[in-house]
């Protein structure tokens, strides 16, 4: 009797286990490493500069480290993160009073700023901080009761891409994801921001504050038989368009401008009724233990030194006007950086936890009919 | 028993530790309010049965489940049969190709299922060589079918290899004496060797269905704008609106499903064997 139940119970666990280990898919994890190792090795009364960031996103390209460290006598060290509310964890933790410089977006610098997790910047002592457009520096999430918590850093946008072979007429409207024409050869994105702010767009709402959600909800179930499928990764959209199984739909600015260079033909645009526009934003963490290098930092990651070398490695759009006007007209068309499109985007702004929620439900409901 | 004990204990401890304790926390999530309100709360369990969303979801993938389980029953079965009964020679090499998919990851198999399926692709090529396909799409990839497809690949291998080891334990002399009694194959078979594997079925069917029931990545790669499933609502909880406790609770739900339909199973079982 007693090896019964003992017996049931190790199936139960099995079970158990089972069910859970394909239910929970692991995220990478990431491990502080060091960004730009090498010739500042072994110098241990330099100070060290930590800085939070995606891996492989800029600020921890070797040579750009190295041109930094060599300038300012330091050494730079990165930890990555999986998510911003990772970022948001960490500073919430220990964070403050140790880490330098981090990277959060709209999304959490609200709540980062409420809760005195950075610190005030002094935007007269960022050099390049005058070069910086001014739409960006308008954007609410960045301030809080007049004073200044992050510095934009780069931009970008979804808007439409699509197959300059096998679609001959110019594309310019959002309305496009809904033409019966292209029935069967649309691929939408499966990601509901996306998905509640490109429908808000087309029926003129405001994105960001969309007045009418079941509109929004119909608009999307009357737009769900035309797709291919819906994309999640940029990998997908690289495979499906290769294929042409997808000839047109929501893609990401800066995928499209890279795929071009590859020799795709592709066509990026931002519709006339606008598109979903990004920024990042540096910011210095509050009792930061290398306060003014921190600041010199984030003046650096600005500069048009690091933009312009960034933006011809293929990065996203720069934040530096002097930068942006030094590109030639082609490539910023290409890459959906012009001016006239940057005041078409509609910037993701902060949203709190209902709004995400009552997002994501609409989005699964679609998706489930 | 004190040496049975000490022999048990570090699978226990592991258990203990990576299923049983993970669990309660999960479990204490699930009770918690996603809006950070401190206490206890069943608004996440509200939630799910006051949308008609997710039970739909669920109900979807339980029949969804239910069909690659049946499937793999069909396919695996009598591969399983094949190996232990019938052919003499090259089980192990058999065994091996079998168990060789299980090194690769499920997410790698799901993408070259698309190549595979896709409008286009391999198969379609292939087809045609045949002079089997004419003209047009091919339409298998993003549709329920293309799911099962993707499932059925990945689980079929459970229910081979269970049904295998119970099939070969069946003593030859066995089905001879029933030859000998005068029974027909068919007789044989349903009379003998069902009864005598339904075990190793049933086992299979378990190891499938339940994993099924929490599948997303095949559903959410192979099923186009159909794919959702309840896995994928779980796994969008967790990774795209941080919503861990809304999703903990849609994973209890499951389980508590799951331990329902396993009491049912295993009392099917149990009256089968007592009239048996």
């Amino acid at each position: 009797m007693k090896r019964k139940i003992l017996n049931c119970a190790a199936v139960g666990l099995l079970l158990v286990s089972l069910l859970f280990g394909t239910a929970a898919c692991g995220s990478s994890g990431q491990q502080p490493s060091a960004g730009g190792n090498g010739s500042t090795q072994g110098s241990a009364d330099k100070p060290t500069l930590v800085v939070v960031n995606w891996k492989d996103y800029g600020s921890d390209n070797p040579e750009a480290v190295q041109k930094f460290e060599s300038e300012n006598n330091c050494k730079i060290v990165h930890e990555y993160m999986a998510s911003e509310e990772e970022l948001l964890t960490k500073l919430r933790t220990g964070g403050v009073g140790k880490l330098d410089v981090v990277l959060p977006n709209p999304q959490i610098l609200p709540t980062a700023i409420k809760e005195g997790l950075l610190e005030e910047l002094d935007t007269s002592k960022l050099s390049n901080y005058p070069n910086v457009y001014d739409k960006f520096k308008k954007l609410p999430e960045s301030s809080m009761g007049g004073k200044t918590y992050a510095v934009p850093w780069v931009w970008g946008s979804t808007g439409i891409a699509y197959n300059t072979k096998l679609i001959k007429e110019d594309i310019n409207s959002v309305n496009v994801l809904w033409d019966q024409k292209y029935k069967g050869f649309i691929g939408f994105r499966d990601d509901f921001n996306d998905a509640v702010m490109t429908a808000a767009i087309a029926l003129g709402q405001d994105p960001n504050n969309p007045s009418d959600l079941n509109a929004i909800k119909n608009k999307l179930k009357e737009q769900k038989p035309l797709n291919k499928t819906y994309w999640k990764t940029g990998d997908e959209w690289s495979k499906f368009f290769a294929n042409e199984q997808i000839t047109v739909g929501l893609m990401w600015s800066g995928q499209s401008a890279s795929m071009k260079k590859a020799g795709q033909p592709i066509k990026y645009v931002v519709p006339k009724e606008g598109a979903i526009g990004w920024v990042d934003y540096w910011a210095v963490v509050k009792n930061a233990p290398h306060k003014d290098l921190a600041v010199k930092f984030v003046d650096y990651m600005i500069s048009e030194g690091f933009q312009k070398d960034w933006v011809s490695k293929g990065g996203p759009a720069p934040v530096n006007k002097v930068v942006a006007d030094s590109l030639s007209e082609d490539f910023k068309k290409d890459a959906g950086i012009t001016e006239d499109i940057l005041n078409r985007l509609y910037f993701i702004s902060y949203h709190d936890e209902e709004v995400k929620k009552a997002w994501n439900e609409l989005w699964q409901e679609v998706k489930a009919e | 028993m004190k040496k049975k004990a000490l022999l048990v204990s570090p699978a226990m401890f592991i258990l203990i530790a990576f299923a049983v304790v993970p669990l309660f926390i999960m479990l204490y999530f699930s009770f918690i309010s996603d809006g950070g309100v401190p206490g206890f709360t069943l608004e996440n369990y509200a939630r799910f049965f006051s949308k008609p969303l997710y039970l739909a979801l669920t109900w979807k993938t339980i029949k969804m489940s239910a069909l690659v389980t049946l499937i793999s029953i069909l396919v695996g079965y009598p591969m399983a049969y094949i190996i232990a009964k019938i052919i003499k020679s090259g089980r192990e090499i058999l065994l091996l190709l079998i168990i060789i998919p299980f090194w690769s990851s499920q997410l790698v198999r799901a993408y070259s299922w698309m190549n595979l399926l896709r409008d286009g692709g391999i198969l379609q090529d292939f087809l045609a060589k045949l002079h089997l396909f004419k003209g047009g799409e091919l339409g298998i990839l993003f549709t329920q079918t293309a799911v099962i497809i993707g499932l059925v690949h990945i689980f079929c291998p459970y229910m081979i290899i269970t049904s295998y080891m119970t099939l070969e334990k069946i003593d030859d002399s066995v089905l001879e004496a029933s030859k000998s009694l005068g029974a027909n194959p068919i007789t044989t078979f349903l009379r003998v060797i069902l009864p005598m594997s339904k075990a190793g079925i049933v086992t299979g069917a378990i190891l499938i269905f339940v994993p099924c029931l929490g599948s997303f990545v095949e559903p959410r790669i192979l099923g186009g704008v159909n794919g959702s499933v309840i896995g994928t609502v779980i796994q969008d909880q967790f990774f795209e609106i941080y919503g861990w406790n809304f999703g903990a609770a849609i994973a209890f739900i499951l389980l508590a499903m799951v331990l329902v339909s396993m009491g049912v199973m295993s009392a099917v079982n149990r009256r089968g064997e007592e009239n048996g």
